[in-house]
């Protein structure tokens, strides 16, 4: 019997049972039946085995895009295995952005191995990664692959939404209305997330000829977006009437006189009864959410100066204007105000949604330079707002901060061994933030620290610092 | 003698907090008694949290260790730190005979240095030539004892028989019924008679049988009660190759008995006559770790001979550890390089192998690997040559040049990069790894084929080295 004799005759009766055979084609592999089973078995089975396996007609056709990134040295790869294995998501974070910064990409034979951190800083480390991320989302519902300075006019939809949020911030920036003119066009295909981040934009060269696509979408499904528009018209039209948001705050303002030999304005904002303590934060980000610093003080009848000067004795009302002013990238007046409110950056970073302020750097620094006074304040709970200010920053802290951070008497006593010493989450954000050449000095402070509490942040620093020496 | 290396040390480590446990403990006044046999051997007492303190030994030539300390973790902190220690050289480790417990654990573990032969080399004091002189062995005890042991091994032959019989009546049952439901049932019918073949002194039957279920499953259903007949009808060969010794070469009978159970002493292999020994330059090309049935961890590691003209190219080094130890990796990495000569075991194909003294441990090389000029259509050759030779081979090591990783809906296949014939399905379980692979348009590499999956090891392509690790 040949080999296919074995597959077509008896592999069939194999499969099917023997016992239902009369055994015609079984007896000529062996003397008795159960013999001949067995025979017929092993040579059925090692015929099978010359087989070899089937070949599939056809593959699929797999386009890998082009990544121009070089890809991280080669010595680094086992480094940054260890320093993501269990570390803080601040080290992941300070990572991502440090390698966004050299312009390199993770090898591509470890992103299975950092899924997990491909996945949350994808559209950081290149395309290859933003492809990876994607390989099994389905057509119709996948992005393409771009770096951020390579989208265009013609292929922004197609990137994530931070990247076009940002590209959209951009044009508006050089050309309004063509950026408007972008929005318009794909405004119909947009998500609600995607309709508030694009719409929030237009805060920059807002003008009047924004505002017949801004009525247009008054009637917009998403109260969010709703909202946003009729902030924006309410700026466009300058009249506080118009901002219902306006003068719902002003119901909650109290006007009053102080002081002795000259009268001064003072303000005090009203918490409503059922706010608690803890939830005033929130209850003011919502509150003045819709409202800028202008069209409040008109309403007050006063100067933005005056405004803060008499809100100076109310945290509360301090810490909505610092909202505002760092939405509106008010420095100068930020400045101003975190000189009467030190901890308005610790209040910040207690609010539960994750508003991206800025992303602009130099702003960042004029941002982080008018609101963070280390001198005056530095926050007793330290850790969630050290990340949060990281994540805000994306990046290091100005030198200047950092070194008041590091020379900080606060820093000190949290350093200091006989007390409990920081915590390994603290090291690392405090790594995270420091700018390469505060570097040397973190690493003398945390020296006398135990290995096992300092080894994260200072590989972190170790890694940076070879990254950073890359041309 | 070469030190082991602070690289080594990076790579055995379990996890990063081992190494940071390790540090704190890399200074003088942890220890006591660090001393080195300047052949390899390094030990020390380590004060832990017990009350006596930790017995550490290590080897440097493979990197083993051995501590007392009842850590989950292997290597240990307290391993790490001693190796550690030498590494960096700034402790001193003084020159010492090894103690008692240091020379019990060498004689335990798989020789991978060439410790043993050297402490033999050593000479001997008077009083020590006096005190471990020959004891006087009494011809009546060991002629008892030799018959003792023929007993006990033709009751072994003869209950093996009786379970073969028994295996043969299991197969023909399973056939009458017919295969093409074998999968359904096959937990359940192969646990039974893997136990009846356990209690007939065949474990290595029963561990196939034990391990049979487990692979249909991992097969795409249309495939499942093809690979039964596949797989069964292998058990009747060996059953009846068994039956049949006295026909079969001697290297195909020591097959034989190797796959139904009968297995060869560590030193008994070391000590033989006429063993194949090949001296050479080896590379690591692929490590597997994996655990059976009976609550053991295999590892495999898979050696090629650098710049060889003559087979054995391939060998492979098993180890088996408990799962409870929680130890999944051996001393060696993907891609390692080291002097040494293996002693193989006898089989039709040469494969596993001891390795029986090291003049270079093994050391982290990041040299190409000259693997094969064969595409995979060589390789497919060669297995079909091997199968030929011995008909049960299950897994079957492959090298390759020129392929490329293909897709088709949800599998991966290996293929010949210049010629659609081949494509050889990756094992399921490595798709996620496997994937960056596919913009790769040539690799070279090595693998392991059972017939139905490839297990991608190693890789050498344009971006550098790839490995399953």
């Amino acid at each position: 019997m040949t080999a296919d004799e074995l597959k077509s005759q008896v592999l069939p009766l194999l499969l099917s049972g023997t016992r239902r055979e009369d055994g015609e084609q079984l007896r000529a592999l062996g003397t008795d039946r159960e013999r001949a089973v067995l025979n017929a078995l092993s040579l059925a089975g090692q015929a099978l085995r010359f087989t070899p396996p089937p070949s599939p007609s056809e593959f699929a056709v797999e386009i890998w895009p082009k990544d121009e990134r070089q890809i991280v040295p080669e010595r680094l790869r086992p480094h940054i295995f260890r320093l993501l294995d269990k570390c803080t998501e601040d080290t992941a974070r300070a990572l991502a952005l440090a390698i966004e910064k050299q312009k390199l990409r993770p090898h591509p034979f470890d992103l299975p191995k950092l899924d997990g951190f491909i996945e949350r800083y994808a559209d950081r480390l290149g395309t290859t990664a933003q492809y990876w991320v994607q390989r099994q989302t389905p057509a119709q519902q996948s992005r393409g692959y771009f770096e951020a300075d390579e989208l265009n006019a013609d292929n922004w939809t197609e990137s994530n939404l931070r990247s076009r949020a940002k590209f959209l911030k951009a044009l508006r920036n050089q050309d309004p209305e063509a950026g408007r003119k972008l929005v318009q066009k794909s405004w119909g295909a947009e998500n609600p997330d995607s309709r508030v981040q694009l719409l929030s934009a237009f805060q920059i060269g807002l003008s009047a000829e924004d505002k017949p696509f801004l009525e247009s979408i008054q009637k917009d499904r998403a109260p969010r977006v709703r909202a946003i528009v009729q902030r924006l018209l309410a700026a466009i039209t300058g009249a506080v009437e118009d901002n219902p948001a306006v003068a719902a705050c002003m119901e909650r303002i109290q006007k009053s006189k102080t002081g002795l030999l000259k009268k001064r304005n003072a303000l005090k904002l009203e918490l409503p009864a059922t706010v608690k303590e803890h939830e005033a934060n929130r209850w003011i980000q919502e509150q003045f959410a819709d409202v800028t610093i202008g069209t409040l003080a008109r309403a007050c009848e006063m100067s933005e100066e005056e405004l803060v000067a008499a809100a100076g004795k109310d945290n509360n009302l301090l810490f909505a204007l610092a909202l505002m002013a760092t939405r509106e990238k008010r420095f100068a007046l930020l400045d101003a105000i975190s000189d009467e409110l030190p901890d308005a950056w610790g209040r910040m970073s207690g609010l539960s949604s994750d508003e991206d302020f800025l992303d602009d750097a130099d702003q960042l620094e004029q941002w982080a330079k008018a609101l963070i006074k280390p001198k005056k304040w530095l926050p007793e709970v330290p850790f969630p707002a050290w990340s949060w200010l990281h994540r805000q920053m994306e990046g290091p802290l100005p030198a200047g901060i950092m070194r008041e951070i590091l020379a900080s008497k606060e820093w000190a006593e949290q350093l200091d061994q006989e007390k409990k010493g920081p915590s390994l989450e603290i090291i690392q954000v405090i790594c995270a933030l420091c700018p390469r050449e505060l570097r040397g000095m973190v690493r003398t402070q945390l020296e006398p620290l135990e290995v096992e509490r300092k080894g994260k942040g200072w590989m972190l620093l170790e890694i940076l610092d070879e990254l950073e020496s890359l041309t | 003698m070469a030190v082991i290396s602070l690289e080594k040390i990076e790579a055995i480590a379990s996890d990063q907090a081992s190494l940071v446990a390790a540090r704190k403990l890399v200074k003088p006044s942890s220890w006591s008694g660090l001393s080195s046999d300047n052949a390899g051997l390094i030990w020390g007492e380590c004060q832990g949290s017990g009350s006596s303190p930790y017995r550490v030994v290590a080897s440097e030539i493979d990197a083993g260790y051995k501590c007392t300390c009842p850590s989950r973790k292997f290597p240990c902190k307290h391993s790490l730190a001693l190796m550690w220690m030498r590494a960096e050289r700034k402790v001193s480790f003084e020159s010492a005979e090894s103690p008692q417990w240091v020379q019990d654990w060498v004689r335990r573990r798989r020789s991978g240095s060439d410790v043993s032969a050297s402490a033999e080399a050593q000479p001997k004091s008077l009083v020590q030539a006096t005190t471990d002189g020959p004891e006087e062995i009494d011809p009546k005890v060991e002629a008892r004892a030799a018959a003792a042991r023929d007993r006990s091994r033709r009751e072994r032959e003869t209950a093996i028989l009786a379970g073969l019989d028994d295996l043969d009546r299991w197969l023909i049952d399973q056939t009458e019924g017919g295969l093409a439901g074998f999968a359904g049932h096959a937990g359940k019918s192969c646990r039974s008679i893997a136990q009846r073949l356990v209690d007939a002194k065949a474990p290595g039957l029963a561990s196939r049988l034990d391990l049979l279920p487990s692979r249909i499953l991992s097969l795409p259903e249309h495939l499942r009660a093809t690979v039964a007949v596949e797989q069964l009808g292998q058990l009747h060969l060996l059953a009846e190759a068994y039956r049949r010794q006295e026909s079969l070469d001697l290297d195909l009978c020591a097959d034989v008995r190797r796959e139904v159970g009968w297995t060869q002493a560590r030193e008994s292999l070391l000590g033989e006559d006429g063993a194949l020994c090949i001296s050479g330059s080896w590379r690591v090309v692929g490590i597997v770790s994996e655990v059976q049935p009976d609550r053991l961890r295999r590892l495999e590691t898979w050696l090629w001979r650098e710049g060889a003209t003559d087979a054995p190219h391939v060998a492979v080094l098993l180890d088996f550890v408990p799962i409870a130890s929680g130890q999944t990796r051996g001393p060696y990495r993907t891609g390692e390089r080291m002097e040494a000569t293996l002693v193989y075991y006898r089989f039709a194909r040469p494969l596993r192998a001891l390795i029986k003294e090291t003049s270079n441990p093994a050391h982290e090389c990041s040299a190409s690997l000259e693997l094969s000029k064969d595409g995979l259509a060589g390789a497919i050759a060669e297995y079909e040559n091997a199968l030929t030779r011995v008909p049960w081979i299950n897994m079957w090591p492959m090298k390759f040049s020129e392929a490329r990783v293909r897709r088709n809906s949800e599998r991966l296949f290996l293929c010949s990069a210049n010629d659609a014939g081949v494509a050889l399905p990756l094992l399921m379980s490595q798709a996620s790894t496997v994937t960056p692979l596919l913009a790769m348009e040539k690799i070279d590499g090595f693998g392991l084929w059972d017939g139905y999956s490839f297990r991608l090891c190693f890789a050498q392509t344009l971006l550098g080295r790839w490995v399953s690790e």
